[in-house]
C-alpha cells in the first residue's frame, strides 16, 4: 500500500510543476531556517564538547554588595473630638533605597568562602576578558585569552590534539606554559604540525606551548578562548578590593544534586563572606550572588535580570514566537495549499471510499503524500541549511562563534520536517476524509 | 441478495423539502441481473447510491446480503462495502495518476492481501475483460471502451457479490456500449454475481433479467 501511496504522491507532484515548485518552495525555505535555527541553539546550548557537562553547571560572574537606606515619615492629621480639633500622628519607617556594588569577584572570595559547598563538585575560576595582540614575524595576531585554574580543563571537556593541560602545581608556580587551540598554532605558526614546546610573547613575557586543543567557536567566551594560561600570572594583588576582583567561577552539581540546591548553597555562602574587612568602606550590610544555570546565564546576556530564570523563560518565549512565526504562518500557509489541492482528488476519494477505504485510510493516504513532499522539501531545505550555515560561519557573522552540524542537528532537522509534514497534512485530510461519498462522486475531476 | 422495504429518501433544506424516492420496495435474487429505468431526475443513481451503501435512506430498511446496516461510516461498513460490493460509474472514475493495473489493483488495498497476490489478481481481471496487454498504461491513454472495462476490472477484481453499475454504457457509442454490457452478462452468467444497473437505454435494458421503472421517486414496473 504504501508504495502506491508513494507512486501515487511523485505522480501528483509531478503532474502540477509549478504547484509543486510553490509548496516545496515554502516548505523548504521554512524548514532551511528551522535548521539554521537548531543548528544555533545546538552549538550554543546543546550539550556537545566543551560543554558536556552542561546539565551540571552553575555560574557566577559577581558579587553584589548592598547596603539599604530607611526613612522616617511622620504624617500629622487633625480631627474634631468632642468639638475640640486635635492631633493625630504617626510615624513610619521604609525602606527607602539601597546602595549596591556589583562587579566580578576577587579570586580569593570563591576560593576562601565557596571552595567545600555540599552539593559542589568542583569549582574552576576563570578571568577571560583579556585580549592579547601577539606578533609573529611582523604579522599581528589578537588572541582571546583566558586566566584560569586546572580545574578549567575537568569543567570543560576540551579536545586535545597535541601536549596537555596544565596542572595545579603550575599554576601554583605560575609556570610560564599556555594551551592554544590549533587554529591559533595555524594562524600563528603557519601548518606546522609541531608546535609543542614553541614560544609566545603574552603581556611582555613568553610562554612555552604545553597543548593544543581543538577550536569550536561559541559565543561564550570563556568556553572557546584562543589561548589558556595559568591565572597566577595576573598580579592578583592588583584587583580592586577584598571584595571585587577579575573573576567569575563555574561550579558543579555533584552526581544526585541538583543546580537547584548548588545554587541554594552558593547563596548560603554569600552570607560567610565577613563584611567586617577594612575594604568594606561604605559600610555594605549584605553580600549577595546571582547564581545560574548555564542556559540561564546564555539568556542573561540577550535579556539581562538578576533573576537568571526570568531571563530564561523571557528567551524561552521569544523563542516561541520566532518558532510560531517561522512554523505555524508557513504551516497554515501548506494546510491552505493542500486543501486546495486535495479538493481537486475530491471524486478519487469517493472512489477509495466506495470501494472500501475507510476514513483512516483517507487520512493515512494524504499524511503519508504530505510528509513525502515535506520529506523532498526537506532534503532542499538542509541543502540550504547547509550552505547557509558554511556562508554564516565562513563570513564569521556571528563573530567568535562557529555554527555546528553534528548528527544531533541531522536528527533534529529530520523530526522537524516529519512534525511539519503531519502538521500541514493533518487538518486537510481530516476534511477529506469526512467528505461523504456521494458527494465526493460528483466532482468530475477523474 | 438485496431486499429494499419501503426506501425513501428525502432531501431537506430549510425552506424545501424534496422526496428523491418514495417507499421503494425491491427483492433481488442472487444472480439476477436487474436494470432500474426512468428519466432524469427520477431517483435511480439515488436508489443505486442506497443499495451500495454509499448514501442512507431517510426511512425503510435494507437488507445487504441478509445484513442491516445501521452505520454507514464506520470501519466495518468499509470492509463489507469492500468485501461485497463492486461499483461501475458512468463517467469511470479512475485514478488519473495511476496505471490500469494499479487502478485495477485498488479495492485490493484495503485488504490483507500481499502486493503479489494484490498484482496476480488484477491482471486476472484486466485478461478477463481482454485488456492484459494495457497494464502498464495511464487511463488518459485509453479509449472510452477501454476505460469502462478497466472500471468493470475494478468492480470484480475482488469478487464481490453485488455489482452496481450506474450508466455503464451511458458515455460509450452502441459498439463499445455492446462489447461492456456482453462482459457485464458473461460476468453474470459465469460468475453468477448479482448485477444491478441503471440505465437510459431501453436496448440494453432488454437484456437483463428484470427491469423496474421509476417516475419521480416512485416505482412504476
Amino acid at each position: 500500500m504504501f508504495k502506491n501511496y508513494l507512486t501515487l504522491a511523485l505522480r501528483v507532484l509531478t503532474r502540477r510543476k509549478f504547484f509543486t515548485f510553490i509548496s516545496l518552495f515554502g516548505i523548504s525555505f521554512t524548514l532551511g531556517i528551522l535548521m539554521v535555527l537548531i543548528s544555533f541553539l545546538d552549538s550554543s546550548l546543546g550539550e556537545n564538547p566543551p560543554l558536556s557537562d552542561k546539565g551540571d553547571m552553575v555560574f557566577v560572574s559577581n558579587l553584589n554588595l548592598a547596603r539599604y537606606h530607611y526613612d522616617s515619615t511622620m504624617i500629622i492629621d487633625t480631627n474634631l473630638v468632642l468639638e475640640e480639633m486635635v492631633f493625630d500622628t504617626s510615624y513610619d519607617v521604609a525602606e527607602a533605597g539601597s546602595s549596591n556594588w556589583n562587579s566580578s569577584v576577587n579570586n580569593g572570595i570563591f576560593q576562601n568562602y565557596f571552595d567545600d559547598l555540599s552539593s559542589s563538585r568542583m569549582m574552576t575560576i576563570f578571568n577571560s576578558d583579556n585580549s592579547y595582540v601577539v606578533f609573529k614575524d611582523e604579522v599581528k595576531l589578537e588572541m582571546a585569552v583566558a586566566l584560569t585554574d586546572a580545574n578549567y580543563w575537568k569543567v570543560f571537556d576540551h579536545q586535545f590534539l597535541e601536549g596537555r593541560s596544565f596542572d595545579d602545581r603550575e599554576v601554583q608556580n605560575a609556570a610560564p606554559v599556555v594551551v592554544i587551540t590549533d587554529e591559533i598554532a595555524d594562524e600563528h605558526f603557519g601548518r606546522k604540525s609541531d608546535v609543542l614546546g614553541e614560544e609566545i610573547v603574552l603581556d611582555g613575557k613568553s610562554h612555552k606551548i604545553i597543548g593544543v586543543f581543538k577550536h569550536i567557536g561559541k559565543l561564550i567566551s570563556f568556553v572557546s578562548p584562543d589561548a589558556v594560561i595559568p591565572y597566577t600570572h595576573q598580579n592578583l594583588a592588583n584587583q580592586s578590593t577584598f571584595y571585587h576582583g577579575s573573576y567569575s567561577a563555574i561550579f558543579l552539581a555533584k552526581d544526585g544534586a541538583s543546580t537547584d540546591a548548588l545554587k541554594e548553597d552558593i547563596e548560603a555562602a554569600c552570607e560567610t563572606i565577613p563584611l567586617d574587612h577594612p575594604d568594606n568602606e561604605n559600610g555594605y550590610t549584605e553580600a549577595k550572588m546571582f547564581p545560574a544555570s548555564f542556559d540561564e546565564m546564555f539568556a542573561r546576556g540577550i535579556y539581562y535580570d538578576r533573576d537568571a530564570s526570568k531571563s530564561l523563560r523571557i528567551m524561552k518565549w521569544a523563542l516561541f514566537g520566532i518558532l510560531a512565526f517561522f512554523v505555524i504562518l508557513p504551516t497554515l500557509n501548506l494546510i491552505n495549499l493542500n486543501i486546495s489541492r486535495i479538493l481537486e482528488r475530491s471524486s478519487e476519494i469517493g472512489v477509495r471510499k466506495a470501494f472500501g477505504a475507510s476514513s483512516s485510510h483517507i487520512m493515512g493516504q494524504f499524511i503519508i503524500e504530505n510528509i513525502i513532499q515535506t520529506l523532498i522539501g526537506g532534503v532542499i531545505g538542509l541543502v540550504l541549511a547547509i550552505l547557509l550555515i558554511y556562508f554564516i560561519n565562513s563570513a564569521e557573522l556571528m563573530g567568535r562563534a562557529d555554527l555546528m552540524m553534528n548528527w544531533k542537528f541531522f536528527v533534529w532537522s529530520f523530526l522537524i520536517t516529519l512534525l511539519f509534514g503531519v502538521l500541514s497534512g493533518l487538518l486537510p485530510s481530516l476534511k477529506m476524509s469526512k467528505m461523504q461519498i456521494v458527494k465526493a462522486l460528483k466532482e468530475t475531476q477523474l | 441478495m438485496l431486499q429494499l422495504s419501503n426506501i425513501s429518501k428525502i432531501y431537506r433544506t430549510k425552506t424545501i423539502e424534496t422526496t428523491a424516492l418514495h417507499q421503494i420496495n425491491l427483492d433481488i435474487k442472487q444472480g439476477e441481473f436487474l436494470s432500474i429505468m426512468g428519466p432524469s431526475g427520477c431517483g435511480k443513481s439515488t436508489l443505486l447510491n442506497i443499495m451500495g451503501l454509499l448514501d442512507e435512506p431517510s426511512q425503510g430498511h435494507l437488507l445487504v446480503d441478509g445484513q442491516q446496516i445501521n452505520n454507514y461510516s464506520s470501519k466495518s461498513t468499509s470492509r463489507f462495502r469492500n468485501e461485497k460490493i463492486g461499483f461501475i460509474f458512468q463517467s469511470f472514475h479512475l485514478i488519473p495518476d495511476l496505471k490500469v493495473i494499479d487502478n485495477v489493483e485498488l479495492p485490493l488495498l484495503y485488504r490483507s492481501i500481499s502486493g503479489k497476490e494484490r498484482r496476480r489478481l488484477a491482471s486476472e481481471a484486466l485478461d478477463s475483460v481482454g485488456l492484459a496487454n494495457r497494464k502498464a498504461h495511464f487511463p488518459s491513454q485509453l479509449s472510452g471502451g477501454q476505460k469502462q472495462r478497466v472500471a468493470i476490472a475494478r468492480a470484480i477484481v475482488g469478487r464481490p457479490k453485488i455489482i452496481l453499475a450506474d450508466e455503464p454504457t451511458g458515455n460509450l457509442d452502441s459498439v463499445m456500449g455492446d462489447e461492456v454490457m456482453d462482459i457485464l452478462i458473461n460476468l453474470n452468467k459465469e460468475s453468477g454475481a448479482t448485477i444491478v444497473m441503471v440505465t437510459h437505454d431501453e436496448r440494453m435494458a432488454k437484456k437483463t433479467d428484470r427491469l423496474v421503472r421509476l417516475y419521480d421517486g416512485a416505482q412504476v414496473a
